[in-house]
């Protein structure tokens, strides 16, 4: 603090001679004035002061007997002297400053937090299409009238914050975990039919009449547990129908199976070692690239990494570099080995498994082979799977007519 | 008067520095010593430094002896410091 304040008002180092520099030094002392970096050197003293106290000590010489000779200026007020004629330097420091202001005016930035549903780009899509994009004057953004937009556009959200932090517009956003809404119960009679062919292994009934056993096979499309409930009377005979929404859990063995094809030959990219590298600098609307053309018709691949340039933390600068990377490679084709078409038969057998485990389903058993069909590959895969087959379905309501009609 | 004040020092156990105005002398190795409580500079060149304080004088004796800053109340001396001697 103390070095700023000497830098900004300028400070000199003085040589000190004279008859007795002791009782001087104990003056500027009892006056106050401060000296630093005492140092004697070949029986001369040298010290620092400030411009202030230097002007103050005249008094001090003459009762001191000793004289002062100024051996150095430092500073900013000596810097601005001896740099006064270089107009140019000081207007681009000016002009420096001035960009950096205005530049700060602006939002560089957007980023949003805590999103899951909606990804980053459809969110800034739609702040965009409420006048909300990179480029724009901070003060036109009104950070509660964008929360209130945002709530009332995706009710998923619970709870949004926005703030505008050095050049960037930060949202954060609590979308809600739980389903929405809870689904409204039906009630319309109907019954649980098959939703395709398998043996039934166990089943639950919690309303209606169980048309199936255990251990009984069923077709597609057969009723499984009928909302129908007849109501009989002493002789065992239907005298009247009841009718339920039927509700139940059926599980079946099933089986499922799958074909996928692989062509006979394989390409590999095979690398060969030469790398060009280029870097692409991107302001506003500008772009430039740095990275020599390629003549000779190879086939390269490009990596790139993508950054925006940025002061201090969030002071985002309308300026991107990317760094571009480009591999040479060729292409050639070979049949697979044996070890890399096991590979490719878990691979996809295993992405099967995960589709499948998403739905719920228990696997039981799994056959996958791999056969040769001459002008491609297939790969053949079983499942048998125990899984819940029952569906809903509505009761005809004209057939349900007639079936009242016919108890009538 | 002295007697009085050293034994209520003592007493109280309040710091003499403060109570007396004795010299305090504070050293970081042998590089660098703070010196507070002094009066006065009596001598000062790049192996010696001889100070006015209350009841004595202080003489600090070393090679490239140089003030880093001194005011009324305290001062900074760094350099090698050889010695450092009491006198009357």
């Amino acid at each position: 603090m103390r070095a700023c304040y000497r830098l900004w008002n300028g400070y000199l180092r003085i040589r000190l001679t004279g008859f007795s520099p002791e009782r001087f030094l104990n003056l500027c002392m009892a006056n106050q004035i401060a000296v630093w970096d005492l140092r004697c050197v070949d029986g001369e003293y040298q010290f620092l002061m400030t411009v202030r106290d230097f002007r103050r000590v005249k008094h001090l010489v003459r009762k001191a007997q000793v004289h002062l000779k100024i051996l150095g200026r430092y500073g900013l007020p000596f810097f601005l002297y001896r740099n006064r004629r270089r107009k140019l330097y000081g207007a681009g420091v000016a002009v420096f400053f001035l960009i950096l202001f205005l530049m700060s005016r602006f939002i560089w930035s957007i980023s949003i937090e805590g999103n899951q549903k909606f990804t980053d780009d459809r969110m800034i899509h739609d702040l965009e299409s409420w006048g909300i994009r990179y480029g724009m004057v901070k003060s036109g953004i009104d950070c509660e009238n964008l929360e209130e937009a945002i709530r009332s556009h995706y009710p998923e959200i619970l709870w949004v914050s926005a703030r505008v932090s050095g050049t960037r517009l930060l949202i954060r956003v609590k979308e809600n975990e739980v389903i929405g809404s809870i689904p409204e119960r039906e009630h319309e009679p109907g019954d649980l039919v098959a939703a395709k062919d398998g043996t039934v292994t166990r089943m639950i009934v919690r309303k209606g009449k169980a048309l199936v056993e255990p251990g009984e096979e069923v077709v597609k499309g057969q009723v499984l547990i009928s909302g129908e409930i007849p109501i009989l009377d002493d002789a065992g005979e239907p005298v009247k129908y009841q009718y339920v929404r039927a509700d139940g859990d059926i599980y079946a063995r099933t089986y499922q199976t799958y074909q996928e094809r692989l062509p006979v030959l394989t390409s590999r990219r095979v690398k060969t070692g030469k790398i060009r590298k280029g870097v692409r600098l991107q302001i506003g609307p500008l772009s430039f690239l740095w990275m020599l053309p390629d003549t000779s018709g190879r086939q390269w691949e490009l990596t790139s990494q993508n950054r925006q340039v940025v002061l201090m933390r969030d002071f985002y600068l309308p300026v991107w570099i990317e760094l571009i990377r480009a591999e040479e490679y060729s292409l050639y084709e070979r049949e697979w080995s044996e070890a890399e078409l096991e590979e490719q038969k878990k691979r996809i057998n295993t992405q099967k498994i995960q589709n499948l485990m998403q739905k719920g389903v228990q696997i039981i058993e799994n056959n996958v082979r791999i056969l040769n069909k001459n002008s491609f590959l297939e790969i053949d895969g079983t499942f048998v799977l125990e899984e819940p087959i029952g569906i809903r379905q509505n009761m005809n309501r004209e057939e349900e007519n007639e079936l009242l009609d016919e108890c009538n | 008067m002295d007697q009085i004040k050293i034994a209520a020092a003592d007493r109280l156990k309040l710091p003499k520095d403060v109570v007396l105005g004795e010299v305090l002398v504070s050293f970081v190795g042998r590089s660098c010593v703070t010196i507070e409580n002094y009066r006065g500079i009596l001598i000062y060149d790049d192996s010696t430094v001889k100070l006015q304080a209350k009841h004595c004088r202080l003489s600090i004796h070393g090679k490239r002896l140089h003030i880093d800053y001194y005011n009324h109340d305290e001062m900074k001396i760094t350099g090698l410091i050889q010695s450092m001697e009491f006198g009357d």
